[in-house]
C-alpha cells in the first residue's frame, strides 16, 4: 500500500507540484464563473467570437448593400440621396464588366484543373512515399512559398517570366526568340496556380493518408494495374478532398487580386481589381460595392451548387448527403 | 462404394501435385534477427494450411512473401511451379483476404465482388451472374445492393472472401482476417471457411494465432515461432506428437519438468525418475525438459485410486480455476522438486472435489510425457 503523505502532518510537509495547484486554482476560478447549471450554454459561449466576427462582416455587407443602391452624383461628388438600381444596371449593361466577370470565372475553373492536376500527384507521392528524407523535402518544399507571400511571389515570377527573364534566357540557350511571357491571361492562370498548389495539397494530404495503404494492394491483387487502381480506388475514395480543395482554391482565385493586377498588367483584370478601380481610383463607391456584392454571389452561388451536388459530407462535414 | 474409392483415389492423384513450395525462404528488414528465417515447405493443390504462430512471429511477412508484395531477401517462392515475381501484382492468380479486410468503401457489396472480374476483362454479360453466384456461396444473396458500411462484421467478412474467391485464383491467402470478429462469430467463419474451401477446392493458405481455428479449418499446419518454421504436421500430429517443448506448450495446455537423461530413456529429477517417451535417444546426464498435456493426467484422492496409471505421484493443489465446462487444478509435486502440473477435470459432478491445500495424487501414462531436449 503506498503511503498518500498527509498535508497537515508537519514533519512531511507534502505540497502538489506547481502545476497541479495551478490547474487546481484554475478550475476553482472556471467554477465560479461559469457554473455547472451554465454547461448548456457552453457550445453557444465558444461559438461567439466566431459568430460576432461573422457578424461584423454581415453588417459590412449591409452596409455595401446600401451604398450600391446609390449612384456618385458626379456634380457634388457624394452619393445620391434615392436609392436606385442604377449601378447594377450600369454592371449588367457593361460589356468590359461582363468580360471581367467571364475572365474571373473561367481563370477560377482553369486554375482549380491545373492546381488539382499538379497537387494530386504531389500529395500522393508525399503520402505515400517510404522514405521520410523524401517526404520531408516535400513538406519543406510545401510550406516554403507560404514565408514568402503573395506580393513577393508574384514580382519573383516578374523577375523570371520577363523579357530578360530566366525562362526566356533558357529558350535562348536552344535557339528561341525572346517571347512575351507576362501581361497575358496564360501568365495570371500560371501565377494562380503556383500561389494555390500549397493549399491545394495540404487539403488532399489528409484525404489521401484516409485511404489505407492496404486497400491499394487489395486492388492491384485483384488485378488492377495502378492506373486502374488510381482511376477505381485513389480517386472516388480522394473524392471529398479533391472537392474541398477544387472550392478553396476555386475561390480564392475568383477572388483575388494580386495575381491579374501583377502578372496581368491591367490588361487581365479580376472582378476584385475592378472593384479596387471604384473604391480607389474612379472613387465610384457605389458602383464598386455592387460589383463586390455581384462577386459575393457569384462565389456564393458556384459553392452552393457545388455542394448540392455532391453533399456537404464531401466537407468533411458529418452527414452523408 | 467403388465408385467412392475410385474418386478418394483421384483426389489423392490431385493432391499429390505441389502448389506452393518456398525453399529455404529468409527475410531480413535489416533490424537484428530475421523476420523470417529459412522456412521451406511444400502444399499440396487443394490443400487448406495454416500458419500459426504469436503475435511477431513473421506469419504475415512469410504471406506476403508468398502474395509477392514483398520480396525475400534468400530463398525461391514458387506457385504452381513458376515464382511468384514472374508477374507483376496484378496478373497473379492470388486472392487475398487481409487482416482489416480492405474493401471498397465507395462501392456496393456486388461491386466490390465484381471489381476483379472487370479488371481481368471478364465478358460484361456474365458478371452479374458470376456475382450473385458468389455471393450466394457466402450466403449473401440479396445483399448485393448495400454499401459496405451497411453490412455487420460478418458480412463484410463474407465480401471480402467472396471477392477474392470471384475469379478463381489459383490460390487463396488469409491473413487473420478472424481476428477481429468475437467468438461465436469467429467459429462460425472458421467452418463457413472449411465448407467453402471444400466447394470449392482452392488451395489455401491461411494465417491465425488462434490455435483453434488452426486445428479446425486445417489439413495442415506449420507452427512458426521467431521467423522459424517449428513444425509442419497434420493437426492430430501436431497436438498428439508435438516436435518441440514449443509446439507441445502453444498448442493446448502442457506443463512442463526439467530434469536429466537416464539411460533408459526416462528424466531424473532430483533422485526420482519419471517415465515417459521420448521421439530420439538422449546422452545420459544430458539435460531434458518433459511436457504433458493437463488433459492427459488423472487427479484422485489416493494413489490407489489411480492403479491403472503407469506413473502416480502425491501433490497437493495450490490453486483451482473453474472454466466452465471443466475444471483446471494447479497441484505442486514436492518430490519432484515442487514443479507444479497443470490437470483438468472434466466431469460436472466432481467440480469442486478439491480445494486449495488439499493432498491429491496425480497419474498418467508414460507415453504422454514426452522429453525434449531443452528449448534452444
Ligand atoms: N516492414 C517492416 N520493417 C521492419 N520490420 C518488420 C516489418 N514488417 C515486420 N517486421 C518485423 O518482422 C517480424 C515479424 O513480423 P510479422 O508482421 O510477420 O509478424 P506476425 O507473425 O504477422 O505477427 P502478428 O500476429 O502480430 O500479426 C516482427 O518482429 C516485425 O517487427
Ligand atoms: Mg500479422
Amino acid at each position: 500500500m503506498p503511503q498518500i503523505p498527509s498535508t497537515d502532518d508537519p514533519q512531511t510537509t507534502f505540497r502538489y507540484p506547481l502545476r497541479w495547484r495551478i490547474m487546481d486554482a484554475l478550475n476553482y476560478g472556471l467554477d465560479r464563473f461559469w457554473p455547472a447549471r451554465m454547461s448548456p450554454y457552453t457550445g453557444w459561449a465558444l461559438i461567439m467570437p466566431a459568430l460576432l466576427l461573422v457578424g461584423i462582416l454581415v453588417l459590412g455587407l449591409f452596409e455595401m448593400a446600401d451604398s450600391s443602391l446609390h449612384t456618385l452624383d458626379r456634380a457634388i461628388f457624394r452619393p445620391s440621396e434615392a436609392y436606385t438600381l442604377e449601378n447594377y444596371q450600369a454592371v449588367m449593361e457593361s460589356a468590359t464588366y461582363g468580360r471581367v466577370v467571364m475572365r474571373s470565372v473561367f481563370a477560377a475553373g482553369l486554375t482549380v484543373f491545373f492546381t488539382l492536376l499538379l497537387a494530386l500527384p504531389y500529395a500522393y507521392i508525399m503520402v505515400r512515399t517510404t522514405r521520410s528524407a523524401v517526404r520531408k523535402a516535400l513538406l519543406v518544399t510545401l510550406f516554403l512559398p507560404f514565408f514568402i507571400g503573395q506580393v513577393v511571389r508574384a514580382y519573383g515570377l516578374l523577375i523570371i517570366l520577363g523579357t530578360n527573364g530566366v525562362a526566356n534566357n533558357a529558350l535562348g540557350l536552344v535557339g528561341i526568340e525572346p517571347i512575351r511571357l507576362l501581361f497575358n491571361f496564360p501568365a495570371v492562370v500560371f501565377g494562380l496556380v503556383q500561389y494555390m498548389l500549397p493549399f491545394a495539397v495540404l487539403m488532399l494530404a489528409p484525404a489521401l493518408t484516409a485511404i489505407p495503404r492496404e486497400t491499394e494492394t487489395a486492388a492491384s491483387s485483384l488485378g488492377a494495374n495502378w492506373l486502374q487502381s488510381f482511376r477505381h480506388i485513389v480517386l472516388p475514395m480522394a473524392k471529398p478532398g479533391l472537392i474541398g480543395a477544387g472550392l478553396v482554391v476555386g475561390t480564392l482565385s475568383l477572388t483575388d487580386f494580386a495575381m491579374p493586377a501583377m502578372l496581368g498588367g491591367g490588361s487581365q483584370d479580376f472582378i476584385a481589381n475592378a472593384i479596387y478601380d471604384q473604391f480607389f481610383r474612379t472613387a465610384d463607391q457605389g458602383l464598386g460595392a455592387a460589383l463586390a456584392l455581384l462577386l459575393v454571389v457569384l462565389g456564393s452561388v458556384i459553392v452552393g451548387v457545388v455542394i448540392a451536388l455532391f453533399g456537404a459530407g464531401t466537407l468533411g462535414m458529418g452527414s452523408k448527403k | 462404394m467403388t465408385v467412392q474409392i475410385a474418386a478418394k483415389a483421384d483426389a489423392t492423384q490431385a493432391a499429390r501435385e505441389v502448389a506452393v513450395r518456398a525453399s529455404h525462404v529468409s527475410m531480413d528488414f535489416g533490424s537484428g534477427a530475421l523476420a523470417v528465417d529459412d522456412a521451406s515447405f511444400e502444399l499440396e493443390k487443394g490443400r487448406f494450411l495454416t500458419i500459426l504462430g504469436p503475435s511477431g512471429s513473421g506469419k504475415t511477412t512469410l504471406l506476403r512473401m508468398i502474395a509477392g508484395f514483398q520480396k525475400q531477401t534468400a530463398g525461391e517462392i514458387t506457385i504452381n511451379g513458376k515464382a511468384v515475381d514472374a508477374a507483376p501484382p496484378h496478373r497473379r492468380s492470388v486472392g487475398m483476404v487481409f487482416q482489416k479486410l480492405a474493401l471498397f468503401p465507395h462501392m456496393t457489396a456486388a461491386e466490390n465482388v465484381a471489381f476483379p472480374l472487370k479488371m481481368r476483362r471478364f465478358n460484361p454479360r456474365q458478371i452479374a451472374g458470376r456475382v450473385d453466384q458468389f455471393l450466394d456461396l457466402v450466403k449473401l444473396g440479396g445483399y448485393g445492393d448495400r454499401r459496405i458500411n451497411e453490412l455487420s462484421g460478418g458480412q463484410q467478412q463474407r465480401v471480402a472472401i467472396a471477392r477474392a474467391l470471384v475469379f478463381e485464383p489459383d490460390l487463396l491467402l488469409l491473413d487473420e482476417p478472424l481476428a477481429a470478429l468475437d467468438v461465436k462469430l469467429r467459429e462460425e467463419m472458421q467452418l463457413e471457411f472449411r465448407r467453402i474451401q471444400h466447394e470449392l477446392g482452392v488451395t489455401t493458405i491461411n494465417v491465425t494465432h488462434d490455435q483453434r481455428e488452426a486445428l479446425v479449418v486445417s489439413d495442415n499446419v506449420i507452427v512458426m515461432d521467431g521467423g522459424r518454421i517449428q513444425q509442419q504436421a497434420d493437426p492430430v500430429a501436431l497436438y498428439r506428437a508435438p516436435a518441440n517443448p514449443f509446439v507441445a506448450g502453444f498448442l493446448g495446455l502442457s506443463s512442463f519438468v526439467e530434469g536429466t537423461a537416464t539411460a533408459d530413456g526416462n528424466l531424473k529429477v532430483g533422485d526420482l525418475v519419471v517415465q515417459g517417451t521420448a521421439a530420439r535417444r538422449f546422452e545420459t546426464g544430458a539435460p531434458v525438459v518433459a511436457a504433458i498435456r493437463a488433459e492427459q493426467i488423472r487427479l484422485a484422492g489416493t494413489r490407489e485410486a489411480l492403479a491403472a496409471c503407469d506413473m502416480t505421484l502425491e501433490g497437493r493443489v495450490c490453486d483451482t480455476i473453474f472454466e466452465g465446462e471443466r475444471q483446471m487444478y494447479v497441484v505442486e509435486i514436492g518430490a519432484l522438486c515442487g514443479a507444479t502440473f497443470r490437470v483438468y477435470h472434466h466431469d460436472p459432478d466432481s467440480f469442486g472435489l478439491f480445494r486449495v491445500g488439499d493432498p491429491v495424487a496425480l497419474g498418467w501414462n508414460r507415453r504422454d510425457l514426452k522429453i525434449f531436449s531443452p528449448a534452444a
